[in-house]
């Protein structure tokens, strides 16, 4: 043993005295260990055996020691390099290092001086290769010494919009280069008592970079792809928090970067109306308060849009199919009462009634549409208020690119302002084959509006064709509000809803047609109505006196597809007091082989006479048939029979 | 009273009836010592006051007393000196009446009261009380015969007559660094030196291990009363301490050929080792003085010269035991070795280093040694 030590050179022998002396005797080979150190202080491999065995010892803090030593001294050697990025990599495994040396490390990282932990990060951000590597250890610095956010942050924001830009990934919103930048870096940079340059321009970046992203991930996650890499918690919280770090550069009102605990929308509404009752905002000379007015708009806008968009698809309750809203256009009646008096009280004075059109929704749990439809409403409105205001808007447009977030909402708002022709010019650009459905609707409801009642036949049939028979629903009783105001509804869509819909809008198609004609009566008309009378009966019984009185007026009435369609009993009673001699004796043509014979006024062919009483037994027997296939049997198989009637 | 001339000062306090005139009398000494400019008249009057009123040494014509102090009269003035000392908070005016009440004429003759008041300050404990006795020890030099007899006094108090509450020392460092220093460098100069004049001695059991202690886990202690400038009344000159470094290195060194085999000594030289690494460095180096890290030689060689005499008459020495002397000849080499690397590595070494060469290199063969002597006569 002693021969063997007689052979080896001088930092050999001392090196392998401290490890002889480890097996029987630490503290020995601990004073071993401090002379080799300081007998060979410019040697590596003394230095590194050094640290290897309080290492291997489990000596945090004597390893922590050697390490900062090793570190100022021999960061190019490639061993010590090795062992710089186990540290490194530790670090930023910290969470789930169960690993015992990843642990060890991360440990001994926490007795390194603060100083040698900056110089250690900041060392191997800078020697790293890889851009996205060095930006995650550059933000581990950061998070670990926010001291150091003041002058490293700046760099790193700088480091990483070029990084994304010579990716191949810069025109995707959403990449791990804007994720580190935004998610994790710019949070750090808004942390309070942090003081960091930041020019306004490049804030003004950051908002928009930070925007696009958030508003990618927000569609990501609704088209339910779970990426654990872009998945985003609370995203509009974080938003905010954006707004405030902006806020806090650039001196905004205190009030309108605050978004609390205890925030909500109105209240934040109307802190934006007061700003913009005491700040020339709207105006070209006041930019700067342009700036801050477009900002926080904006990105109030877009989360009343986003939770507009996500109540008109609520999440299901267990067990049931999700069921989305559209806005169209309801039906209004003036026999109903007037349901709009109520709100009206609690509505604000110098809005005048007819630009409101009243809204409803079926089901009271969803009335919140309303709500965040009228606040997204607001938000446009005041886009809109001002020239400056809009072309400042549509320059951010042009940067953020939300046209494809704003389509749905600005087809609502034509609606809902009544442009009908921006409507239609809207509805056109609709591709995607999930949404047709609500596309033809619309389509159908609004060239009826136009008076274009043939045209909208055919949306209407694609509709018919088109049902959500998955979703079946029920029979709506808001599809008419009471009174003359303008009437819009949340139609969700479903089979029987929606066929309720388009069978309310085909009736008044038929009947606005025929009144337009010159003798206002049409027997093929009041038949194809008669029909479609029945699906929701009674809700438009008003309708059957009308027609009843203009058939007692012409004294007949013939239609052929009676016995196929027309079986709902309270039609059918009114139908057979005409025939009678109370009634008036009105000849039915109902019978279609009979149609060259006339039937007798005076009921002269007593066999007709009871062919008509067995036909009308007939059609009660029957009147428990399902009433939606009816009427989409009908629609669909008689449509030569209801362009007659609508042309 | 400040108007009142010395005889009618003393005149009034000798009216007073002991223990009371001393009380009144520290006060009366504080306030002459303590003057911006104390004259030399004032000086007299207060050394004058302490012999008659304070110590009773002397009767109020200046002749010695046969019968000083009873048992319970030191008792009593302990109290009064410890209340005085404790409560006086302005550094300079403490240490001021400190160093005159035991001065370098006077200390042997009062080393009772002495000790014992710095054995209460130690037990109480009092930070103030001890920080004054730090500055005590430090100007009458902390390895004079004063300071040794202070420390016998305290290891005595503490470690020979009450070992059982040794452990309440061990924060001692954190209360009064300085004075631990101090105390420290004492104590390491009773043990493992020359005996020429006494028989070798050896630190007990308890002793070294509060000291082993004490240097682990506080490394900056050692240079802690070099760290503090002492806070001393206008014309004195401050003293350098010694640092406890070489004499506790002595230890460490000589432990293994004495057979002081315990493993305390392994870990108060890596402590030692450890602390010199946290000294910070200094222009011209102050921490350890040459002389003093070189002083094992002279005993190891007389060691060596020793067992050579016994080989001779014995004539029949067993290899086995050889081996083992051997052995333990190299862990004490290697120590020394360890110990001058570290400190010459660290540049606190100051002296004839010249001197300190030429005696290391007549020690016996040692690998580490011979390898330490080349790299810094390379270096030189």
């Amino acid at each position: 043993m002693e021969a063997e030590l007689l052979n080896l050179s001088d930092e050999e022998y001392v090196v392998q005295r401290a490890k002889r002396a480890l097996k029987i005797d630490p503290v020995a080979a601990k004073a071993w260990m401090i002379t080799a150190k300081t007998l060979y202080p410019n040697n590596f491999a003394v230095q590194f055996e050094a640290y290897k065995i309080e290492k291997d010892a489990g000596h945090l803090k004597e390893a922590a020691k050697y390490f900062s030593d090793l570190l100022g001294k021999f960061q190019q050697e490639p061993e010590f390099w090795q062992e710089i990025e186990n540290v490194t990599a530790a670090l930023r495994t910290e969470h789930d290092a169960t690993d015992s040396e990843k642990h060890f490390l991360c440990e001994m990282f926490r007795h390194i001086s603060f100083d040698v932990q900056h110089q250690l990060l900041l060392f191997t951000a800078d020697h790293c290769e890889d851009a996205m590597e060095h930006c995650r250890l550059l933000l581990l610095l950061l998070q670990k010494f926010p001291t150091t956010i003041s002058t490293h942050g700046p760099r790193l924001v700088d480091t990483l919009l070029s990084a994304e830009k010579h990716s191949h990934a810069s025109n995707q919103p959403i990449n791990p280069y804007r994720k580190l930048l935004v998610c994790d870096l710019l949070p750090l940079l808004a942390t309070e008592n942090t003081s960091v340059e930041l020019s306004s321009k490049l804030l003004f970046k950051l908002l928009h970079k930070s925007t696009e992203f958030y508003l990618c991930s927000l569609d990501m996650s609704k088209s339910n792809i779970q990426d654990p890499n872009i998945s985003v918690d609370d995203p509009w919280r974080k938003l905010f928090g954006i707004i405030e770090l902006t806020g806090r550069h650039l001196g905004w009102e205190s009030y309108l970067t605050t978004f609390g605990n205890n925030w909500t929308k109105e209240s934040y509404w109307q802190k934006i109306l007061t700003f913009c009752q005491t700040h020339k905002a709207l105006t070209v000379e006041d930019h700067v308060n342009t700036k801050q007015l477009l900002y926080c708009l904006t990105v109030f806008f877009l989360h009343c849009l986003h939770d507009y968009n996500l109540s008109l698809s609520p999440e299901p309750c267990p067990g049931q199919i999700q069921t989305s809203f559209i806005l169209v256009e309801g039906f209004s009646d003036v026999n109903l009462p007037n349901p709009a008096s109520e709100p009206k009280s609690k509505r604000r004075k110098g809005e005048s009634d007819n630009q409101t059109p009243f809204i409803t929704v079926d089901k009271t749990e969803n009335k919140n549409i309303i709500g965040n439809f009228q606040m997204a409403v607001n938000c446009w409105d005041l886009f809109h208020s001002s020239d400056h205001l809009q072309r400042e808007f549509g320059k951010l447009n042009n940067h953020i690119k939300l046209d494809p977030w704003l389509l749905g909402f600005l087809i609502d708002y034509a609606i809902y302002k009544g442009r009908y022709d921006d409507a239609l010019a809207r509805l056109q650009q609709i591709t995607d084959p999930h949404l047709q459905l609500a596309k033809n609707i619309r389509h159908a409801s609004i060239l009826y509006l136009r008076k274009n009642y043939t045209s909208s036949f055919e949306p209407l049939l694609l509709v018919i064709q088109s049902l959500p028979i998955t979703n079946r629903g029920t029979l709506s009783t808001q599809l008419n509000a009471g009174g003359n105001q303008r009437h819009l509804h949340f139609l969700p869509i479903t089979q029987m809803t929606v066929l309720q819909y388009c069978t309310k809008l085909l009736i008044r198609c038929i009947k606005d047609n025929m009144l337009k004609q010159p003798n206002n009566y049409n027997e093929l008309s009041i038949g194809n109505m008669l029909v479609l009378l029945q699906l929701d009966w009674p809700q438009e019984e008003d309708l059957l006196p009308l027609i009843i009185d203009q058939i007692r007026q012409r004294g007949t009435f013939s239609y052929l597809l009676f016995q196929a369609y027309i079986i709902n009993v309270d039609i059918l009673e009114e139908l057979t007091y005409l025939w009678t001699e109370q009634g008036g004796q009105i000849t039915l043509d109902i019978l279609p082989h009979l149609g060259q014979r006339r039937i007798g006024t005076r009921g002269a062919d007593k066999g007709v006479k009871e062919e008509i009483k067995h036909t009308i037994k007939r059609q009660i027997a029957r009147s428990n048939e399902p009433l939606d296939q009816l009427v989409v049997k009908f629609i669909s198989q008689e449509r030569g029979h209801i362009l007659q009637s609508l042309m | 009273m400040s108007q009142l001339s010395g005889p009618e000062i003393k005149h009034s306090l000798r009216k007073l009836d002991y223990p009371l005139c001393a009380k009144e009398a520290i006060i009366k000494i504080g306030q002459l010592i303590c003057n911006r400019v104390p004259s030399l008249k004032h000086m007299d009057l207060a050394l004058d006051l302490m012999a008659e009123l304070i110590f009773c040494e002397v009767d109020r014509r200046g002749n010695k007393r046969h019968s000083p102090l009873t048992s319970l009269d030191e008792l009593q003035l302990l109290d009064i000196l410890y209340d005085y000392l404790n409560n006086t908070s302005n550094e300079t005016s403490r240490n001021a009446v400190f160093l005159s009440l035991f001065s370098g004429t006077t200390a042997m003759m009062r080393s009772a009261v002495l000790s014992k008041l710095v054995s209460v300050a130690v037990g109480i404990p009092s930070p103030t009380v001890l920080s004054s006795a730090s500055v005590w020890m430090q100007q009458l030099g902390n390895t004079s015969h004063n300071s040794n007899q202070l420390a016998k006094a305290l290891i005595k108090d503490y470690f020979v007559l009450s070992p059982n509450i040794v452990h309440k020392l061990n924060v001692l460092p954190h209360i009064a660094p300085q004075f631990t220093a101090n105390f420290l460098t004492a104590i390491a100069n009773m043990y493992f030196t020359d005996g020429k004049k006494e028989a070798f001695t050896f630190p007990s059991q308890n002793l070294l291990e509060t000291i082993t202690l004490w240097v682990n886990e506080n490394s900056g202690l050692c240079i802690a009363a070099q760290q503090i400038q002492s806070s001393l009344p206008p014309g004195a000159i401050a003293m350098e301490a010694t640092t406890p470094l070489a004499g506790l290195l002595r230890w460490c060194i000589l432990a293994p050929i004495y057979n002081e085999d315990s493993d305390l000594y392994g870990k108060l030289h890596l402590g030692l080792l450890n602390s010199i690494l946290e000294i910070p460095s200094t222009n011209p180096p102050r921490a350890i003085s040459a002389a003093h890290l070189v002083q094992p030689v002279g005993i190891i060689l007389r060691f060596l010269n020793d067992e050579q005499l016994k080989v001779k008459t014995t004539e029949q020495i067993v290899d086995k035991q050889k081996t083992l002397i051997e052995n333990k000849l190299q862990l004490c080499l290697d120590r020394f070795a360890q110990a001058i690397q570290v400190a010459l590595s660290i540049n606190c070494v100051y002296g004839n280093m010249e001197d300190l060469f030429y005696q290391l290199q007549q020690l016996p063969q040692n690998r580490l040694l011979r390898i330490v002597i080349h790299t810094h006569k390379l270096n030189k």
